[in-house]
């Protein structure tokens, strides 16, 4: 490496007064951030092929049951969108890391010492991984209808976007995983480990949810229909099935999108607290 | 110019940071000195609101950090060389930063040569030496071209070429009229960079002065005299604001007094004198005098003799065997 002794090129002409922080100007500086570091670069393609692979699968594996059975679906809807659950866990762990990364690194105090308001830049990191991650689910569902098509005539399912229970399952994908990487991104601000937030997010997902629904003890049967992937998971289920789920059902049945409001409640909840810790503690 | 005022940082029980008051002048290279443990890095975090004073204020320029509408254009941080995310390149690490005040992609390009990181500016930061952590350090705090400048231990980690190199640009950037605030626990590189140092220990600060004062003060001037006639010598130059200490028998050390006066005093009383000799104490010396009792972690020395004895402290003992 050499050194340049030379004097510094002084660049100061007077104080450039355009130049200030702003908040369009922290969404580009996290957009350069959440573009350049590889896990995100690959996890995304990733997880939209992921999705598509599912479909195709879904739809295929049930043209070989004897006489195309559908299992009480009503359209294509929940095939090309069938890949969430997987899905969800890729968007959570990168959510995750969109922060924690910055914590394990030590980057937080570049961040933080560059907007010193904090906030912003919370707000701009949610606002990147947001429509990143809308877009590449929307992506991901078009991929998914494609993948599966070859299957569908077969199935004599169909996917009419005019009709709203239909239109709501696939525009369902793309909320409900958004939401999940906003829930989980507040997770990662709050804890600010890697390690122990992907643990919790994931224990919630995959483990919790499932067990204490299945735990026949009244309290936990009260709260389980409030879980929030429980919950936000009825948008993507089309009617004619939560109907059937919901048949004799002791407890709070919400509709689709009373249960998404669960989710987005418990993310705002989150986002709230991560909010408000990062502004008073030590960076 | 940085101004702090009563500041103090507290963790439990623990008192990091003790009402410390001081100001930065511009134009001025200062000097932030103090054993580990002192309180310089938490002193400086609290300055760019990374933390928050347990009370006490600071501000740069007049406002608080957090006040001010481009952040990176009055002040230029290097807080710690490992705050950048190991798997960006150290060029988008720059551009994100550069991006959030609508600085230029050439003022990066600019940085990075300045710092010599044209080779490495594309690889990951995972696989930096400490030194090339620490010029990267030093290019983002200067994207901004700031006129304030706070670097904490810059020299850490860096070749002897990029010591001199820092050493060059901080003294220009003061030249220039900035304000350029480093820390260091290393005297040594202190005496060579700094105008001013603040010196500081267990969160206190101990000295606030020019580099000439500090050592003037903390060691004053000594005069090493050695002669056959000590104990006659010693009796001849006692007298208000005159210390004699001896290490060994003929030697004696003589703060407050002046050569010429130690030689003419010793001539009408027909002493013989061996050497006279005036010691002006070093700017190390005088590090170690001012910290001796802050020291938050005292090493044992080798051999497990008693603890070391602060500078100074050997003098009673000396001065009872000599009579």
């Amino acid at each position: 490496m050499t050194t340049t002794t030379a004097p510094l090129a002084p660049t100061r002409s007077g104080p450039d007064r355009r130049a200030a922080l702003t908040f369009p100007r922290i969404v580009t500086s996290e957009w350069i951030k959440f573009r350049s570091v590889r896990s995100t670069a690959w996890t995304l393609p990733i997880t939209a092929l992921t999705m598509a692979g599912l479909s195709a699968l879904q739809a295929w594996a049930m043209t070989q049951f004897e006489g195309g059975e559908t299992m009480g679906l009503v359209s294509a809807a929940p095939i090309i969108t069938g890949g969430w659950f997987l899905a969800q866990l890729v968007v959570a762990v990168l959510a995750i890391l969109t922060i924690t990364g910055e914590y394990t690194t030590g980057m937080i105090r570049s961040t933080l010492a560059a907007v010193p308001t904090r906030l912003p830049a919370l707000w701009a990191k949610a606002l990147v991984l947001s429509v990143v991650v809308a877009l590449v689910s929307v992506v991901a569902v078009a991929l998914s209808y494609l993948a599966a098509l070859p299957f569908l005539g077969t199935l004599g399912l169909g996917l009419d976007l005019g009709d709203p229970d239909v239109l709501r399952v696939v525009l369902g994908a793309p909320l409900y995983l958004t939401t999940i990487a906003l829930f989980a991104f507040a997770v990662g601000t709050l804890m600010r480990h890697s390690a122990g937030a992907i643990a919790v997010v994931l224990g919630f997902l995959l483990v919790i949810e499932n067990v204490l629904g299945g735990i026949p003890w009244r309290p936990l049967e009260v709260i389980a229909p409030f879980l929030p992937s429980r919950a936000g998971a009825r948008l993507l289920t089309e009617q004619a099935t939560l109907d059937m789920m919901d048949q004799g059902s002791t407890v709070a049945t919400l509709t689709a999108w009373q249960g998404y409001g669960v989710l987005a409640a418990w993310t705002v909840l989150l986002l709230a607290a991560a909010a408000f810790l990062l502004r008073r503690r030590d960076a | 110019m940085i101004e702090a005022t009563g500041l103090t940082k507290r963790y439990g029980k623990t008192t990091a940071v003790d009402r410390v008051s001081f100001t930065v002048q511009p134009g001025k290279v200062t000097g932030f000195l103090g054993p580990n443990g002192a309180g310089k890095s938490t002193t400086m975090r609290m300055i760019v609101g990374l933390d928050r004073p347990t009370a006490g204020t600071v501000t740069v320029n007049g406002k608080h950090y957090a006040q001010h509408r481009a952040p990176l254009h009055e002040v230029g941080t290097l807080l710690d060389a490992k705050a950048v995310h190991t798997g960006r390149t150290a060029q988008n690490h720059l551009l994100a930063m550069a991006a959030t005040h609508g600085v230029g992609k050439a003022r990066v390009e600019e940085v990075i040569e300045m710092t010599g990181l044209q080779t490495v500016a594309r690889k990951r930061v995972g696989g930096f030496s400490l030194g090339m952590g620490q010029r990267l350090g030093i290019a983002a705090a200067l994207l901004g071209d700031p006129q304030t400048l706070i670097l904490d231990e810059p020299v850490n980690g860096l070749d002897p070429e990029g010591v001199l190199w820092v050493r060059n640009l901080v003294r220009y950037l003061a030249s220039q009229g900035r304000t350029v605030f480093l820390s260091s626990h290393l005297m040594s590189e202190m005496a060579m960079t700094a105008d001013h140092i603040i010196v500081v220990g267990r969160g206190r600060v101990i000295a606030d002065a020019p580099v000439s004062d500090i050592v003037a003060r903390a060691a004053g001037t000594t005069v090493r005299v050695r002669t056959p006639q000590a104990a006659h010598l010693e009796e001849l130059v006692r007298g208000a604001g005159v210390t004699v200490t001896s290490s060994e028998s003929g030697l004696l050390e003589i703060t407050g007094s002046t050569a010429p006066a130690i030689g003419e005093a010793a001539a009408r009383a027909g002493v013989v004198l061996h050497e006279l000799t005036p010691v002006h104490g070093s700017l190390e010396d005088a590090y170690m005098q001012l910290t001796a009792d802050d020291v938050e972690y005292h090493s044992t020395p080798v051999g497990g003799a008693a603890p070391t004895a602060p500078l100074g402290a050997t003098a009673p003992q000396t001065e009872g065997a000599l009579r």
